[in-house]
């Protein structure tokens, strides 16, 4: 089989978020890169598939010189080879041309069987280069994938469950299509040192953005920047939510003991009742 | 483009409307259609669906579209984004929301990238400018950056939009119903559904939720979870759980919350033996009042909860669930 992945780095959203100074986006620095989470899980999923069935999973992602790093970690996963989109200008590409781009890249590099994907990416959040990736493709796809039940390949089909509001489906695929990752699917391992060693040495394309044709797939050169945006960021706030913090401790120590147990559930339940008024 | 907000209805398993249909109906009408000009207007995609017009209806809409299609009984993505792109080609409405639920994550961008829109998901405000651009705030950055996006010159301009941030307010109306006759090739169907089954739970649904109970890896074993089970039912919460709950097994994966889990904004969030991390916020920070019982005093979540008490769960989950049964049953 041929498995692709498209993989995306992403700001490590653990550090404290700064917005710059033109108030419009997020100070990247000093960030953390890392691999989207997500993706981890796109990544392994795809690496099992091939033990189990064959063939080779290729990692394709879009973005600066730094994504390099988050490529090779996932060859050092042990993903085969590699297409990199070579762009600069990142920073102020929308979801939409990403997905296109991407897309278009695909379509170039031959058949293929199946496609992972993310469920988003932790940065923007934005939830929506995977399905789009699978409608410029028309292919089919099945998002937030918590089990891949089966793959047939000489069928041409997959059975993947997806958990839904109020309970669980089950869905027949046909083959190709892609599958966007949540969480909790499996369970992404971790680069081993010889495996890092292997990621050098393993085939890793550059395809420069200036390559792609832009034209050929309905974008403009401007719509890699803010100018050729569908939807663009005019502001980010960092919400200071007020919480209260009344914490009810204990006399002695910080842990309520004894007595104290039932007078702090009682003005606990008081303070909820009359104050937030929520029970 | 003409000046209609539509809002596109999503159905639960069992074939009823789901809450967030009318919230958005409802924000659609106070802060859309005076700057668009235009009625809000329901969208029901489905089979049998057309005596649910009345209750679009009752929260506004005053035109109902309709696609009656048996390929559409149960959802299905192909099915749901071609009958959604023609109606949209047919009729250019200015703006189009759906709840930004399983389904909704699923095909809105499909749509979008079909009829050439612009789309965003997970909105938490909407509004528009004076030029008629629709604009959203939703979360990024795990929750803790909220970005205001503008849409520009592509059409129509779509957003799903979150569960539980808007209030559903009845405004009847007897809305004008429009059948749209879809043709549904069946060769274009290429995801079948084979199994579909709803979780035998008289909880309400985590992402509906106006309060949800809590509980992490504190709680111990999937035993110990009764305790938030108890409290939770008292209330007519629904339960959530951490992700470390969840890899040691305590609960299924669909009670994570979090940003691998789901988004809740319920009025009250009772959180049990939660440390509070940067992860579990991004799904539940935006709950209106949040408590913590805890027995660490470090615990993060004592720096960003409206309430809370120190304590080991097992002594003061006890009394604080008796205390809240006796109030709830005197009023
Ligand atoms: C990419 C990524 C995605 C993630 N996504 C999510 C997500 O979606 N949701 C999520 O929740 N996490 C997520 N996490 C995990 C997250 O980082 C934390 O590990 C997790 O939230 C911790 O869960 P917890 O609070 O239950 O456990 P812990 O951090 O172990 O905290 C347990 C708490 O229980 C308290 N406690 C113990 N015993 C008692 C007792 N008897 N009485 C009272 N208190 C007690 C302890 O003091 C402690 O504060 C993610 C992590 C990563 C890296
Ligand atoms: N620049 C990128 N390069 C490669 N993959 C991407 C990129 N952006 C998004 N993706 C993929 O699309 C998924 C969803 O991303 P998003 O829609 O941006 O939240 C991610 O998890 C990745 O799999």
């Amino acid at each position: 089989m041929k498995i692709l992945v498209v993989v995306s780095q992403t700001q490590d959203t653990e550090a404290k978020i700064k917005v710059s100074s033109s108030g419009d986006s997020v100070d990247t620095g000093g960030m953390k890169w890392i691999m989207n989470p997500y993706d981890e899980f796109a990544v392994e999923e795809a690496i099992q598939t091939k033990e189990k069935h064959g063939g080779e999973v290729v990692i394709v992602s879009m973005g600066p010189a730094r994504v390099v790093e988050t490529i090779r970690q996932a060859l050092a996963m042990g993903a085969d080879s590699a297409i990199h989109i070579a762009d600069d200008s990142f920073a102020d590409i929308d979801s939409f041309a990403v997905g296109k781009v991407i897309a278009s890249e695909i379509k170039k590099s031959g058949e293929f069987d199946i496609i992972f994907t993310g469920m988003k990416i932790i940065d923007e959040e934005s939830g929506q280069v995977g399905v789009q990736i699978a409608e410029e493709l028309g292919i089919p796809h099945v998002s937030l994938v918590s089990k891949v039940v089966e793959i047939d390949p000489a069928a041409k089909k997959a059975v993947c469950q997806k958990e839904i509001d109020g309970g669980h489906m089950v869905v027949e695929v046909q083959l190709p299509c892609l599958i966007t990752c949540p969480d909790a699917m499996n369970e992404p391992r971790y680069a081993s040192l010889p495996g890092i060693m292997k990621a050098k040495k393993k085939p890793l394309k550059e395809v420069p953005v200036a390559d792609i044709g832009l034209e050929e797939i309905g974008l403009t050169a401007d719509s890699l920047g803010k100018a050729g945006a569908r939807v663009k960021t005019v502001e980010i706030k960092v919400p200071e939510i007020q919480r209260k913090l009344k914490i009810i401790k204990g006399q002695d120590e910080p842990m309520v003991k004894g007595a104290e147990v039932e007078s702090a559930a009682e003005e606990l339940v008081k303070l909820l009742r009359e104050e937030a008024k929520v029970i | 483009m003409s000046s209609e907000i539509w809002v596109v209805a999503d159905l639960k398993i069992d074939g009823s409307i789901r809450q967030v249909t009318f919230e958005a109906l409802s924000e659609a009408k106070a802060r859309l259609a005076a700057k668009f000009g235009g009625p809000v207007c329901g969208v029901l995609l489905g089979a049998n669906v057309s005596s649910l017009a009345g209750e679009l209806g009752k929260y506004g809409a005053e035109k109902v579209y309709v696609v009656e299609n048996e390929t559409l009984k149960d959802f299905n993505t192909e099915g749901y984004t071609i009958a959604l792109s023609e109606l949209i080609k047919k009729h250019q409405p200015a703006v189009v929301i759906t709840g930004n639920t399983v389904f909704g994550q699923d095909y809105f961008p499909g749509v979008a990238a079909r009829v050439g829109a612009g789309v965003t998901m997970d909105a938490i405000e909407v509004d528009a400018t004076d030029d008629k651009k629709l604009q959203i705030k939703r979360f990024s950055h795990s929750s803790k950056a909220i970005p205001t996006k503008l849409f520009l010159d592509h059409y129509p301009m779509m957003t799903t939009v979150r569960p539980n941030s808007f209030k559903a307010v009845e405004d009847p109306k007897t809305p004008e119903v429009i059948n749209e006759a879809v043709t549904i090739d069946p060769g274009d169907i290429k995801t079948k559904v084979i199994e579909i089954k709803a979780k035998e739970s008289d909880r309400p649904e985590l992402t509906e939720a106006d309060r949800v109970g809590s509980g992490g890896r504190g709680l111990g074993s999937e035993e110990n979870f009764k305790h938030v089970y108890e409290l939770a039912d008292i209330l007519g919460a629904a339960v959530g759980a951490t992700r470390a709950a969840v890899d040691a097994g305590y609960c299924p994966y669909d009670m994570q919350v979090g940003q691998t889990g789901k988004a809740v904004s319920p009025n009250l969030y009772i959180a049990i033996a939660i440390s509070g991390s940067v992860q579990h916020f991004a799904g539940m920070g935006s709950s209106k009042v949040i408590v913590a019982i805890n027995k660490d005093p470090e615990a993060p979540i004592f720096q960003k909860c409206d309430y809370g008490i120190v304590g080991d769960l097992f002594d003061v989950l006890p009394p604080f669930t008796a205390r809240v049964k006796s109030l709830l049953s005197q009023s």
